[in-house]
């Protein structure tokens, strides 16, 4: 059988459950960055109502400012802090820091990079995530 | 440009908005955030010079970011050399237009063409 047969494509990629958790941090940096693009381009548009004037800029938080509008932007602190979090975690891994000594590689193999420090980024972004989200939904639903 | 170019901006776009993505979400907060959203205040932010150049620079800095984490996360899934040339122009001609779509708001309101 060719090998481009055992290919699995974007499902093999993105299989989040093979690779530990810095495949779910990979998983979960993507689809942040881009529901975090496409709020910022709906951002956009939300605020360019404000040329409407009053009639418009009000009718148009009516639709935002609902129970629905503010868990949405509960789940948009969630991904923001995790992009941000991670974000930093990744450009210090870049940059050699927390990545470990150069060494011979032996069995089992194991990387190196993948070491306790960054696993600890990880889930550190998890948790703050968690936080601010919850810090949004008490300031959201408190007033 | 070269993609190690590429990529020193796109870690540098994302300091720099978090920075000041931080002091724009920190004034919801203050002001209380339905009050902060209230047309007027709105307005005011807008009308305010140094703020309004503030939103700009996120503007230009999420939008050189988005896109071009968008342009990675594509080249990723795909190559070829028109692929990746399409999607890099793409992605460049949507960063532009987005930037032009939301400084005509800034420029705009602050103006008081509204």
């Amino acid at each position: 059988m060719p090998q481009d047969e055992h290919k699995e494509g974007v499902g093999g990629m993105i299989n989040p459950t093979r690779y530990g958790i810095e495949r779910v941090a990979y998983l979960l940096m993507r689809l942040s960055g881009l529901g975090l693009l496409a709020y910022f381009v709906a951002h956009i548009y939300e605020t360019s109502n404000i040329l409407r004037g009053q009639v418009g800029w009000n009718e148009f938080l009516e639709l935002t400012q609902t129970t629905e509008g503010h868990i949405f932007l509960a789940i948009v602190i969630a991904m923001c802090v995790f992009h941000t979090v991670n974000g930093i975690r990744v450009m210090l891994g870049h940059g050699g820091v927390g990545v470990g000594k150069p060494a011979r590689p032996d069995y089992p193999y194991d990387p190196a990079s993948q070491n306790y420090r960054h696993k600890i980024g990880i889930y550190s972004s998890i948790v703050l995530a968690a936080v601010a989200t919850m810090y949004g939904l008490a300031v959201m639903f408190g007033e | 440009m070269r993609e190690s170019t590429i990529m020193k901006i796109h870690y540098g776009t994302a300091l720099a908005a978090v920075a000041l993505v931080a002091v724009h979400i920190l004034m919801r907060l203050t002001q209380g955030f339905a009050d902060s959203l209230e047309y007027e205040s709105v307005l005011a932010n807008y009308k305010f010079i140094p703020y309004a150049i503030m939103l700009e620079l996120i503007l230009i800095l999420l939008a050189v970011h988005g896109f071009n984490g968008l342009r990675v996360i594509l080249i990723e899934l795909k190559q070829g050399r028109i692929y990746e040339k399409a999607v890099s122009y793409g992605c460049l001609a949507a960063m532009i237009g987005l930037i032009a779509y939301g400084s005509r708001t800034i420029i705009m309101t602050n103006m008081g063409l509204v």
